[in-house]
């Protein structure tokens, strides 16, 4: 039997932005006149906007998915505008409006290579991939390692769905996952002595949790390029770096991943990079996050809300620096 | 003395200008909140954006006793106050947008200046800032006499400051830092320079010339060296894309041609002076 508790975050279904008047926001604005201030102030988020959905999308009808309503939210979903207006994506550059640069990537055809311990190693095209895969819409917490955030609806389907399609051997430990690294058309791959390509990685328990996601959309239809498309992770109990974007080779593999960020900084980005209020970056305090668009400071909560889900997996690894 | 007067009470427009324009880059961030241009974590922007104005400010106003020298405009020096004094207002504007970002929570404010070494940094730099504004009256400058000048060479203490904050507070965009960085090495090298070297108060154009080349030559060496320490990257690559443009414009070609340029100037100034007064080519 199915016993839904109510987790201390969650809140009622009635406060949550209803279907209708979040899918028909852009029609609600207009209406109030507002998209001629938008539309002046931003010129570029709306060409980019349309470049990016214009460019018919094979997956397209997959879209918008059924929500999943084990996962609630405890604040209003982010604006569509900030989260995909203010963006890392530092193949495209390093600041957070590269949602033109970004772009320029070719999403199609993109294929995904499966090897390491599997049992067999493939190369799949992604619109394959996801056809097979079952579809669905989570609200998600974001946060930022920066002490941002934003609450998305992210399209895609469990992580362990992708684990099982991809059958790694009992020996597997870990899930190394990389991002395309073709200089041709990201600048940030000129600044060659950054450790590129951007690699993540998770343990094999954290990679099948329940709360472990692939995200291949967001608000409802195909993912926009500067937010990873056409497949990326989404782990929102970690800090946001650990959502690797626009993933081109998943290996299993007995050895721990050594991160992008980790090769950078050690001591400030490592493996676990689990969201906790309590443990600072050395350089700022992780108390409290900025919720993008709002204005608002919102106190950040221990695995960003998500211990129901995620908490049980560390049990054994308290000698591990776990939110760092 | 009122900003826009010279010194014998008249209105001087160049004068007018820059104190005009100085209030500028804070208009344009507080005209660019309300219309929504700062993003969608404005006042992180807005205290990103007059961060780099006091940095600038700042740099100005230390050159202007060199680019005086150099340049033969001994007016110039006019405007030099009034700069490092708007370093000083924009970094408390930058204090108070960060205080704003912790929603006005002072203690929380204190303890994260406490905390975390690049705010102590900065925050030390601005205690600098502001013991140099606060001796800027004319009653006080007159009544220091010698000692004033002694007092605000700690300008170039509070530079450095302000240069090591803007590094330690970037992620990994290191590009306008490190141009920063190498303008340093420029003062600090023409300070030392006119000291040792200068007659009758200029230096000769062979010095600013090759002070220009030392400063790019430096700026090249220590991002190179840097990346090899810490990611180990082989220095001579990264030294070679400072010549062969593949990663953009890099900081030590910019830190050169300011170097370069600021040496030809000189030597159009030095050259178009009456022959007479050429003695201090030296």
């Amino acid at each position: 039997m199915f016993i839904k508790r109510k987790r201390g975050w969650e809140i009622p279904e009635s406060e949550a932005t209803p279907e209708a008047v979040f899918h028909d926001r852009r029609k609600l604005v207009q209406a109030m006149g507002l998209g001629v201030i938008a539309a002046s102030a931003t010129p570029g988020f709306i060409a980019a906007a349309g470049a990016a959905t214009s460019a018919p999308d094979p997956t397209a009808d997959l879209y918008p998915a059924k929500r999943n309503e084990t996962f609630t939210l405890d604040r209003p979903l982010t604006a569509e505008k900030d989260a995909t207006t203010y963006n890392n994506f530092y193949e495209f550059g390093t600041d957070k409006d590269i949602y033109q640069e970004a772009q320029a990537l070719p999403i199609r055809p993109w294929q995904v290579k499966f090897d390491g311990m599997v049992e067999k190693e493939m190369t799949v095209d992604i619109d394959d991939l996801i056809r097979k895969m079952p579809l669905e819409e989570r609200l998600y917490r974001h946060r930022c390692v920066e002490a941002w955030s934003m609450a998305v609806p992210w399209t895609g389907f469990p992580m362990k769905a992708l684990v099982e399609f991809a059958k790694p051997k009992a020996s597997a430990k870990y899930v190394r996952m990389e991002t395309f690294s073709d200089a041709k058309f990201a600048p940030g791959f000129k600044q060659f002595w950054y450790p590129w390509p951007y690699v993540e990685g998770l343990t094999m328990a954290e990679a099948t949790n329940d709360l472990a996601f692939i995200g291949t959309g967001i608000y409802g239809h195909p993912m926009p390029r500067q937010n990873g498309a056409p497949l990326r992770l989404v782990t929102p109990w970690k800090y946001g770096f650990k959502s690797i974007k626009s993933i081109v080779k998943i290996t299993f593999t007995d050895q721990r991943p050594v991160s992008y960020w980790e090769k950078l900084q050690a001591k400030e980005y490592g493996f676990w990079a689990n969201v906790n209020p309590e443990v600072p970056h050395p350089r700022w305090s992780q108390a409290s996050e900025r919720v993008l668009g709002t204005g608002e400071r919102k106190p950040t909560l221990i695995w960003n809300g998500y211990g129901d889900f995620v908490a049980g997996l560390y049990d054994g690894l308290k000698s591990e620096r776990l939110f760092v | 003395m009122i900003p826009w007067r010279d010194y014998s009470g008249r209105l001087s427009p160049p004068k007018l200008i820059v104190f005009l324009a100085l209030f500028a880059p804070a208009l344009w961030a507080a005209a660019s909140y309300p219309l929504g241009m700062l993003g969608s974590r404005p006042l992180t922007e807005a205290i990103h954006q007059i961060g780099l104005w006091t940095l600038r400010f700042l740099f100005l106003a230390l050159a202007i006793t060199p680019l005086r020298d150099i340049l033969r405009w001994p007016s110039l020096v006019l405007v030099r106050r009034m700069l490092g004094v708007a370093a000083f207002a924009y970094v408390m504007i930058h204090l108070t947008l960060y205080a704003a970002d912790e929603a006005f929570d002072l203690r929380k404010v204190a303890s994260e200046i406490a905390l975390r070494i690049y705010l102590t940094i900065g925050f030390v730099a601005l205690l600098g800032l502001a013991a140099l504004a606060a001796t800027s009256t004319d009653a006080i400058v007159r009544r220091l006499g010698r000692r004033w000048s002694t007092l605000h060479r700690i300008a170039y203490g509070i530079a450095g400051l302000a240069c090591i904050h803007y590094f330690m507070q970037s992620k990994l965009e290191q590009w306008e830092p490190t141009i920063v960085a190498g303008l340093y090495l420029w003062l600090i090298g023409y300070r030392l320079l006119a000291w040792g070297f200068a007659k009758r108060g200029h230096l000769a154009t062979g010095w600013v010339l090759g002070l220009g080349i030392a400063a790019g030559l430096l700026t090249a060496l220590g991002e190179a060296g840097w990346f090899w320490l810490v990611l180990h990257v082989d220095p001579m690559r990264v030294l070679s894309v400072n010549w062969t443009f593949q990663a953009g414009v890099r900081p030590a070609p910019v830190v050169l041609a300011i170097g370069l340029g600021i040496a030809l100037l000189g030597a159009i100034r030095w050259y178009r002076q009456p022959a007479g007064r050429r003695g201090a080519r030296a």
